[in-house]
This record gives structure tokens, C-alpha cells and sequence, in this order.
């Protein structure tokens, strides 16, 4: 299945493990990804300034994947798919903004088709290719290994804009993750938030709700913690260091993308999936699965 | 020639304070074939009513005009008054000049009068087309359907029963008693339920008058007001109902388990049982999908009820038996259900074992019920050193229910008492709430007394609760009235999850043609006068299928809609307003367009034999013909139409309207 | 005046309350009853104390002017779990949004972290540039030695209409 892709700021900005990740097992799940002509913001951050702007934002990413000629468009940031499910919505129910928003990419000769389908890597995954496809390509089941998923925040709420899984017994990533071999736990911290939207204005409060979040999961003994959004990785790994300052205890809590895991299970090269990229204690996690 | 009077009313200041009721009657004089026009403060009060009695005497008058309040209110009064003197009612016409003038058009005196005018020379246009009409007797059955044996099918049972009425009392489970029977104790006055309904269930069992049909549905019903034909299907029970003693040997040989749902699951029964305790009949009954024999249809499997069954009550050949009846009215009291808290995935009900819900709180407590009576978790079986309520579950929330369930509040108030009265070891007892609806009599004393028992009250809910390794739940929870942020910590949660719709509500709804609100309960036919019946006639509403709502009100409501049926059956014969669809035969093509129209079933296709021998023409029931005039406005050759609103008597008004209006200017 | 609150003196300023609830067209957002439920699970209560329910009312009130210019309304974490529990889809969320959007445009205190991200998608498109990354064993890499695409930005003509779009007002 071909699809364009939209990857955002932070992905491209230092969250590389992601996007390589993505970028390595995709063909093995006969997934062909095809970039926009241009990297550009969604609007995540222009919301708080204006939210008109932040839906044209939105609207001209949709726009931009309709210039590929292709009917999907795949999302892997939780932050970037609810701003433009929100820039989606805004276009059907607002007629004043729609119009609006329409003689604006006219000004750059795009044009908003309703018609893409925005996916996730979640629902890409789980609905759209299957487990069984996923559990076929794996060649190193990761059997024993005890894994805690964080499904994150803006891609399950809120349900009434249409999200990937249900907000309150998301599962669609754990089911990924058993697919892999490997072992999903339930925690009841599962729902709390990496607090990354705080990075803008009140970091230390940032990295304290993402760093009693890591706490929690080390006092449960996990093998690793999968993510499936780069601001969700760039606050539990990238800045792990930091959250363990703040909330006064040392953490070790291994962090990867769920597209980094489902590539050590389908075999590829560590360094190919970017894992020497990640911030927090990798190696512990792939010196249990080789033993 | 026609003589037609004209009677204006002032209604007081209601009419007359805006529309200059003078200058009304002496343009009405003018008009033709008025013989006398006059004006009156109070056209309804006597003295009014005997002006108008004394002109048809002394003028000879065939047509009457009242120009007063709408025709809701007094059409009767004047019908009747005309009545008196001979003339037939339906020759009184009224133009309503005060819901359509004076109340409509209060600061505009002078179009206000204008258009009183108009209104009456249409009133006058109306009345020289009006047709002398009889009302119509029918004969109705002195026998009343219930559906539903709880609380309210049987007070109106016991209410028609002992008004001389022949009652079916039909009930889906084996025993009557419903939600009541439940229940451990009542609010406000914390009686026994189970003491002050056991007689009322032994009443009904008893009364000559009833006929009490457990584990039976209805399954049609056909005919109108005063004359419905009703087929009920008496389910098997496989036990002989005029054998068994209810000595239970039977249950305790059984070797099958299954949830007992009258202990809303908490625990099993086997195949073979008695519905509860106090069971009306105390007769034992068969699963059949548990059951090992009837399962498995094999003649040579278990039986050992039958073994051990001295009475040789077991029947397990028994079949299924659809008898029909005939009543004159049905009163629906099929009761609701309790909302099913694992859809609210955030409190945790369904994941955690000591979340409960309300009504298992209930069991709980019930000295019949799982543990005796005792307060103590089903799981660890320990006394709880916390308890925590939270309010509107499934309540007063769009993603389910927006309406307030009406006794969650005081259900609550309930159970923390008894709690704090039966749990002699220390216990924190909080209530979260929104907003705490004490309303009815007694109510907000109870609620007072729960305060001065220690009984605490955090003003806000949870957003999520959690649950901890050896099963106490903890959650945050923030208070309005202290702004703290709470951790509240928890060996059991009670939810006070809400009342909901039935779930066979819509097989009721369609059996009976009883509407459904918005909300999912059966539909009342006027929510503030007619909150007993619904829009069909005969179809009487009693209890929280009509919408959720406690004890006492339920009985009110029951011998209410009891009232209503009396009211209707009593005197063996009701007599139907002539204001209904007629058909004229000749001009009928059996099209069957009304027949589809028509929302109240009163139109029936009927074959003549004779001349046409595969055509079939309308004729309307007229029990339940409502007027409305769907089907007139639908027939294509204009076979059918309502009687006093044909189309000439309508048109004439149209032309009336249009009579002296000016041609606006342009080209 | 029929509402004072005696602690600042301030007053309902209806047509601020008109500003925001046109950001949010119409009132659904706002049809509270103040169950609390957002508040006693609010990701942003305990460290910054943050109450949205306290929020919520505040606008219905009218009591918008004080909002705009404050903190608080920058400390939502945006977890969205007040607007997928509200029995009453009310959104205190989007009334923050909304009063965010509000204290821009009075040009009150607006946290720095949002102005820098503007200001870099106008330059370069993206909200944040592309980094060189330090891995685990200390070495230093960028998008070109880990073999990714370019990062290609947008044309001129995007930022002429990106400052188009930010000068909207509802």
C-alpha cells in the first residue's frame, strides 16, 4: 500500500530514531511511503496563538497530500494527527472558516480534499495492515520480554473527533506489542499524560509528570516502555536525565519507539533502526532479548 | 336562511384589555345572517351561558359564534350549554380571540382588533357550513391488561380489582414483586421493603378478581379502546403449578449452577428454582438453557429433581401456551433497568471487583441477599474500613443519559445510612456528589439526618479511580467547598448508577402503539395534564417505564392510571366525539394510502363482498380515529374527510380571510 | 452594577464573554455545571494548579478580562481528559484555547516557548530547526550522516499566506 507521509517538527527535528525506524520496516509490511514536497509545521504550537491559523495549518497539510494524488496520508506524531483531525473537523462544521481557509490555499493553488484518510502508526499497524501481517514479517519474537505501552494523550481523546482507540481501554498497542512475542502490561498510570505541551511554558513541570510517570514504571520492573509519539519520546528518552533531576531518584527505564521494537523483531540492524540515537538506557533491553 | 349569534367575550381584562371587544360586535351585526350579536365579560360563567341559552329560545337561532379563549378550554362547556336548550352542540362554532389576538398582539391594540374582525367573519363564513353531528356509543369490556407485576402493576391491579374490574396481571419473570422486592429498606422512612410489599404480593395472588400470569409475556394485542383482544404466551416452567409445594428439595438436588439474577448476579442458583425468598408463587421454575435435560433435549439425562420431588410436580414435557383475552384498557407498567456502569471504563466498574453498582449494594444488604445482610466485600468478605459513593453514573451525562434519574440522590442517602447502622466497626462513609436532590416529602430531613450520622459529603466527582494490588481503590478527587484536591483511598465504591429504559421497551412500545420520548421512557400524553395515559386511547402508563421515579410516586402515578381506566370502562360503554374520518365508499379506490398514513391504527382496509369481490375500501375504527386529519389531506380522491372539516367548510373560511384585504400596491 | 466581586471590584464584561464563546461558536462548549469532574482529573491541578472548572465558570460569569491577561490559562498540559469526561461535552480545554487566543490578540503575557515557534515556521516552516544529535556513546550526528532526505521548505509564497492566516479574528 503506498501512502504519503507527514513526519512534523520534532521528528525531523531530533527524534530520528522514529523516523528511521519507520522508514526501515514499512517496506516489510508492504507499506510505501511517499514524502510531501515540503516539511512544514502543522499548527500544533500556532493554536495557542490563533486557532484559525492553526486550522489552515492543518488544512494545507491535507492539501499538500492531495497534491501526491494519493488517498492516505500517514501521521506517526499523536500531536500533529489531532491537529489535523481538529483542522478536519473545523472544515466540515465551520462553513465561515472553511471558506476561508479555501481562498487561502487557493493563494498558493492547493487544494483541501475531505477525501484523504489520515492514519497513524496505530491504527496504520493494527486496522489497517493487521496483526496477522505483522506477526507473519516478525522473525525474533521478543518472548519474554515485559514491555509497558504509552499510547499517549491527543490520539485517543477525545473520542467524539473520531481517534485511533478508546480512550479510557486503548489496547490497539498492546496487541501490536504482543504481535512482536513480547509481553504488555497493565498499569495504573496508563493514561497519564508525558506533559510535553508544558515544554513551551513550564518545563520543570514537564519533565516532573513525565518523570513520576518513568517512576512509576520502574517500581513495576519493565523491560521498556514504548511510545508511539516524539513528543512523548523526547520527554520520557531524550530527556530522561532531566525528568530523574526534577522528580529526585534515578531512572533507568529503557524508552524506544513501537516501530523500533517491531524492527528488532523483524530482524534489522540496531544502528539501521536508529537505536544508538536513543537517550535512555537502550542496551539493557537488547541485551535481554539477545540472551 | 340560517340565524346565526355572535357572543363576544371580554374574558375580563384578557380580551377586552387589548382588543376593543365593542367595535368587534357591532362589525359582527353587519355581517350576514347574523340575527343578534353581543358582548359579555365572562361568556363561560352562568349568566353568560344563559344569554346565549335565552337568544336560540327567543330568536329561533340554528348557528352559534363564540368569540372567547382557545376552544381547550371551554368548547365542552358551551357544547353543553346549547345542548340544553335543544339545539345540536356541533352547531357552535369558537373563534379563539385570545391565545390568537389578545395575548399574541398585546401592544398592538388596534391590528389586534382588526384582526378579531377577521377572525369572526371566518367564524361566521364556518358556522352557515356546520352539520348537526351525534357522538356515538360503544360497548366497552369491564376488564383491565397490566403488564408488569412490580410495585405499580400490582397497586393497579389491586385498585381495578377492587373496583369490580376483571384483571390479567402479566409478569415476565416467575414471581411478582419487581424492583421493590430488591430492595433492603425504603427511604424516607427506612421501611422493610420487602414487609410492606410481601402483603400487597399475597393480595394480589389472592383477589378473586385477578388473574396473575408469571413467566408469561403478552405478545399481540389487536382492537381499540374499550375492546382490545391481547394474546399472552405463558412460558413453561416445567413444573406443575398445581403440584408443587415450593419445599425447594428440588434445588438442592440440582446439580447445575447459574447467575441468579435476582441477587443481580452476585451469586448462583441452580437450574431448578424458586425466583426468591418471598416468592409470588412460590413455585419452582426451569432454566432450560441450564437445565441439563432441556438443554440437551435427551430424556435419559439427570432428572434428579424429578427424583427427589415427592409432589411428582416436575413436568418436564410441559409446552409453551398462548392464551387470548379481552380487556377494555391496559395499563403498561413494565418498570426499567439500572444503567450498566463498565460503560463509564473510567470508574473502574466491571475491572475492579469492589466497584459496585447500587443495586448490588442493595443485595448486599438485604438480609436475603448474598451475605445476609452484612455490609462486606464480596471479594475478601471483610468489612470495609471506607466506603465511597459516587453520584450520577450513566445520569445527567450526554455521552449517556442527559436526564437526572430522579432517585440516585436519595438511594444513596439510603444505603450510607444503613451502612453507617449496620457497620458496628469504625467505617468512613463519603458521598461524592454533583448536586444533592433531596426534593420530596421527608427528603431533605433524611438528608439532614445522614449528615448528623458522620455521613460526609465531597462536592465534586472523580474523574478516573484506580485500584491497588490487594483490591482497595484510590482516586483524586477535587472538593468545591474546601478547594483541596482529595486522594481518596477506598475499600468499596458504590456508583450510583441511574435508571434506565427497558431494553424490550421498543417491543412494548410497538406492541402497545405507546410513543417514546426522547428520552427512552414511554411517552405521556401531555406531560403536565396527562401524565397517566398515553396518545392511544386506553393505553394507561404507570410507573418508571413512563420515566424514573421512587415509590411513592410510582403508587400515585398506579392508582392514578387505575382511576383513568375505571374512569373510561366504568359505566360499560364509552361514547366517541363525531369530530372523525369518514369514509365515502363510492368514491374510495382501496389505494390503502390512509391506511399507511394514519399514526393511530384507526383505518382498516375492509373487503365487500357483492358487486367489487377482490376491492377493498377504508373504514375507520372510529374508537380510534383522533381526527388529525392526515388521511384527508392524503386521499387522493377525497373519499375521506373529517367530519365539520371538509373541504367546503374550510374554504370558506380561506375565502372569509381574504374577503376585505386590499391589493398592496405595485405592478 | 448587578455582579461585583468584591475581592478585585472587577465586573462582568459581557462583551469579552462575546469574544470568546464567538471562538467557540456557541455555547455547548461552555454548558457546565460545575460537577468537577475535570478538575479532580486535571494533568496540570497538582504542580500548577490549575483548576478548569474554576476556568469554565469564570467565563460563563463574564469574568474573562482577568483570564486573558493571567498565567493559569498557560498552564493547561493539553491532555484532553477534561473534554472526553465532561458530562456535559463542555470543553474547558477549548475555552482556554480560546482565551489564549484572546490574550494574543490583547497582546498580554504570552509564555515565550509559543512566540519562537511562530516565529520559526515563518522562517523556515517548521516550528523547531533541525538538530545534530549526541548518541549514547558520544558521537555526533545529523539527518545527512544517518542517510535521511532532506528537509525541503516550503516556497516563498507560504509565508505571505501563513501571516494572512494569523491575522484572523473570529
Amino acid at each position: 500500500m503506498k501512502t504519503a507521509v507527514f513526519w512534523g517538527c520534532c521528528i525531523l527535528a531530533d527524534q530520528l530514531g522514529y523516523e528511521m525506524s519507520v522508514r526501515e520496516t514499512f517496506p516489510k509490511l508492504d507499506l510505501e511511503l511517499v514524502d510531501l514536497r515540503e516539511s512544514v509545521c502543522c499548527g500544533d504550537p500556532v493554536k495557542s496563538i490563533n486557532d484559525f491559523a492553526a486550522n489552515y495549518l492543518g488544512a494545507r497539510v491535507l492539501a499538500l497530500a492531495n497534491q501526491t494524488g494519493l488517498h492516505d496520508l500517514f501521521v506517526p506524531c499523536n500531536r500533529c494527527h489531532f491537529t489535523i483531525s481538529e483542522a478536519m473537523n473545523t472544515m466540515s462544521q465551520n462553513q465561515k472558516a472553511g471558506r476561508k481557509i479555501r481562498e487561502l490555499l487557493k493563494e498558493e493553488e492547493l487544494e483541501y480534499n475531505p477525501g484523504v484518510k489520515v492514519w497513524h502508526t496505530i491504527d496504520l499497524l493494527h486496522d489497517c495492515m493487521g496483526l496477522q501481517k505483522v506477526k507473519k514479517a516478525v522473525e525474533k519474537p521478543l518472548k519474554g520480554l515485559k514491555v509497558a505501552s504509552h499510547v499517549g494523550c491527543q490520539i485517543i481523546r477525545y473520542s467524539d473527533l473520531g481517534r485511533v482507540d478508546d480512550a479510557e481501554n486503548p489496547s490497539k498497542l498492546d496487541e501490536l506489542i504482543r504481535a512482536l512475542g513480547a509481553e504488555a502490561i497493565d498499569y495504573p498510570e496508563k493514561l497519564d499524560c508525558c506533559g510535553s505541551a508544558l515544554m513551551h511554558s513550564h518545563i520543570d513541570s514537564a519533565l516532573s509528570l513525565a518523570g513520576s510517570k518513568l517512576k512509576a514504571l520502574q517500581a513495576l520492573n519493565v523491560d521498556g516502555m514504548v511510545v508511539s509519539c516524539p513528543d512523548c519520546g523526547l520527554m520520557f528518552d531524550t530527556r530522561q536525565k532531566d525528568t530523574a533531576t526534577i522528580v529526585g531518584i534515578k531512572l533507568n527505564v529503557p524508552v524506544l519507539y513501537y516501530t523500533q521494537l517491531l524492527g528488532i523483531a523483524l530482524g534489522i540492524d540496531e544502528k539501521k533502526l536508529g537505536l544508538h540515537l536513543n537517550q535512555s538506557p537502550i542496551d539493557h533491553l537488547l541485551a535481554k532479548i539477545s540472551a | 336562511m340560517t340565524k346565526i349569534g355572535v357572543y363576544v367575550c371580554h374574558c375580563g381584562l384578557n380580551i377586552a384589555g387589548t382588543v376593543d371587544v365593542e367595535n368587534v360586535t357591532e362589525y359582527a351585526k353587519g355581517l350576514p345572517d347574523v340575527t343578534v350579536a353581543r358582548h359579555y365579560t365572562y361568556m363561560c360563567s352562568e349568566p353568560g351561558q344563559r344569554m346565549i341559552q335565552d337568544d336560540i329560545k327567543s330568536h329561533k337561532l340554528d348557528r352559534i359564534v363564540i368569540a372567547t379563549c382557545s376552544p381547550r378550554m371551554h368548547e365542552e362547556t358551551f357544547r353543553r350549554a346549547v345542548a340544553e336548550t335543544g339545539l345540536n352542540p356541533y352547531l357552535v362554532e369558537i373563534v379563539n380571540l385570545r391565545e390568537h389576538v389578545s395575548w399574541a398582539h398585546t401592544h398592538e391594540p388596534e391590528k389586534a382588533t382588526e384582526k378579531a374582525k377577521d377572525l369572526v367573519r371566518m367564524g361566521v363564513a364556518r358556522a352557515r357550513l356546520l352539520e348537526p353531528l351525534e357522538k356515538r356509543k360503544v360497548k366497552v369490556e369491564k376488564s383491565v391488561l397490566v403488564v408488569g407485576g412490580g410495585i405499580a402493576g400490582m397497586q393497579a391491579s389491586l385498585d381495578l380489582a377492587n373496583a369490580g374490574f376483571k384483571v390479567y396481571l402479566v409478569e415476565k419473570s416467575p414471581s411478582i414483586g419487581g424492583r421493590m422486592a430488591q430492595l433492603d429498606k425504603t427511604f424516607p422512612t427506612l421501611d422493610c421493603s420487602a414487609c410492606i410489599l410481601t402483603p400487597k404480593m399475597v393480595d394480589v395472588a389472592k383477589h378473586r378478581n385477578i388473574t396473575l400470569l408469571t413467566n408469561a409475556e403478552v405478545t399481540d394485542v389487536k382492537g381499540f379502546v374499550g375492546n382490545y383482544e391481547v394474546s399472552i404466551l405463558k412460558k413453561p416452567r416445567y413444573v406443575d403449578a398445581k403440584k408443587c409445594v415450593g419445599c425447594e428439595l428440588c434445588t438442592k438436588a440440582c446439580p447445575v449452577k447459574i447467575p441468579d439474577k435476582f441477587n443481580e448476579n452476585l451469586t448462583e442458583k441452580r437450574a431448578i428454582y424458586i425466583y426468591s425468598a418471598h416468592a409470588v408463587p412460590k413455585i419452582a421454575v426451569i432454566d432450560p438453557d441450564g437445565c441439563l435435560r432441556l438443554k440437551t433435549k435427551k430424556g435419559n439425562v439427570c432428572g434428579k429433581c424429578q427424583e427427589v420431588c415427592e409432589a411428582k410436580a416436575i413436568a418436564f414435557e410441559q409446552e409453551p401456551e398462548t392464551i387470548r383475552v379481552k380487556v377494555g384498557g391496559v395499563v403498561v407498567a413494565v418498570g426499567s433497568e439500572v444503567f450498566d456502569a463498565s460503560r463509564m471504563a473510567e470508574l473502574g466498574y466491571g475491572r475492579f471487583k469492589n466497584v459496585i453498582s447500587n443495586i448490588e449494594f442493595e443485595r448486599i444488604s438485604d438480609a436475603s441477599g448474598p451475605t445476609g445482610g452484612k455490609i462486606r466485600s464480596l471479594y475478601s468478605g471483610k468489612v470495609p474500613k471506607s466506603i465511597v459513593f459516587v453520584q450520577c453514573v450513566g445520569s445527567r451525562d450526554k455521552r449517556f443519559h442527559a436526564y437526572c434519574c430522579r432517585v440516585g440522590c436519595m438511594v444513596t442517602l439510603k444505603q450510607a445510612i444503613l451502612a453507617r447502622e449496620k457497620i458496628l466497626e469504625d467505617v468512613r462513609i463519603y458521598v461524592c456528589y454533583i448536586d444533592l436532590r433531596a426534593f420530596g416529602k421527608g427528603y431533605d430531613e433524611f438528608y439532614s439526618r445522614a449528615r448528623d450520622m458522620d455521613i460526609d459529603f465531597v462536592a465534586g466527582i472523580p474523574s478516573e479511580i484506580h485500584c491497588s494490588p490487594n483490591g482497595s481503590l484510590y482516586f483524586d478527587v477535587y472538593d468545591k467547598g474546601t478547594n483541596k484536591l482529595l486522594e481518596m483511598h477506598a475499600d468499596m465504591v458504590v456508583l450510583g448508577t441511574g435508571l434506565v429504559p427497558n431494553a424490550d421497551l421498543e417491543r412494548i412500545s410497538s406492541l402497545f402503539h405507546a410513543s417514546r420520548s426522547a428520552d427512552g421512557f414511554l411517552l405521556e400524553a401531555h406531560p403536565k395534564l396527562r401524565p397517566l395515559e398515553s396518545a392511544v386511547a386506553g393505553i394507561f402508563l404507570a410507573g418508571a417505564c413512563q420515566g424514573p421515579k421512587d415509590i411513592p410516586d410510582t403508587v400515585a402515578q398506579a392508582s392514578g392510571a387505575a382511576a383513568k381506566a375505571i374512569d373510561l370502562l366504568s359505566s360499560g360503554e364509552i361514547e366517541l366525539e363525531p369530530l372523525k374520518a369518514v369514509v365515502d365508499k363510492d368514491l374510495c379506490s382501496g389505494c390503502k394510502i390512509c391506511e399507511s398514513i394514519c399514526p393511530f391504527i384507526a383505518i382498516e382496509m375492509k373487503t365487500e363482498p357483492g358487486k367489487d369481490k377482490e376491492k377493498s375500501r377504508a373504514e375507520v375504527i372510529e374508537a380510534m380515529c383522533q381526527g388529525c386529519g392526515l388521511c384527508s389531506s392524503a386521499c387522493p380522491t377525497g373519499a375521506i374527510k373529517i367530519q365539520q372539516f371538509s373541504n367546503p367548510q374550510v374554504l370558506t373560511q380561506v375565502q372569509a380571510a381574504l374577503a376585505e384585504a386590499k391589493p398592496k400596491g405595485g405592478k | 452594577m448587578s455582579l461585583t466581586d468584591l475581592m478585585t471590584m472587577a465586573t462582568p464584561n459581557l462583551e469579552s464573554r462575546e469574544k470568546i464563546l464567538a471562538r467557540l461558536c456557541g455555547r455547548d462548549l461552555v454548558n457546565c455545571f460545575q460537577c468537577i469532574k475535570c478538575t479532580s482529573g486535571c494533568t496540570a491541578l497538582k504542580l500548577l494548579e490549575l483548576r478548569p472548572h474554576e476556568i469554565v465558570k469564570l467565563v460563563n460569569l463574564g469574568f474573562v478580562d482577568e483570564l486573558a491577561s493571567s498565567d493559569i490559562i498557560w498552564t493547561c498540559a493539553t491532555c484532553l481528559k477534561c473534554v472526553q469526561r465532561c458530562p456535559q461535552k463542555a470543553s474547558p480545554y477549548h475555552v482556554i484555547v480560546a482565551l489564549r487566543n484572546l490574550a494574543v490578540e490583547r497582546e498580554a503575557k504570552v509564555p515565550e516557548g509559543y512566540l519562537k515557534a511562530v516565529s520559526q515556521i515563518l522562517e523556515t516552516g517548521l516550528a523547531e530547526p533541525c538538530r545534530k544529535i549526541v548518541t549514547r556513546k558520544m558521537e555526533t550526528v545529523d539527518r545527512e550522516c544517518l542517510g535521511l532526505p532532506k528537509v525541503c521548505n516550503p516556497k516563498e509564497s507560504f509565508q505571505a499566506v501563513f501571516m494572512k492566516a494569523m491575522e484572523e479574528k473570529p
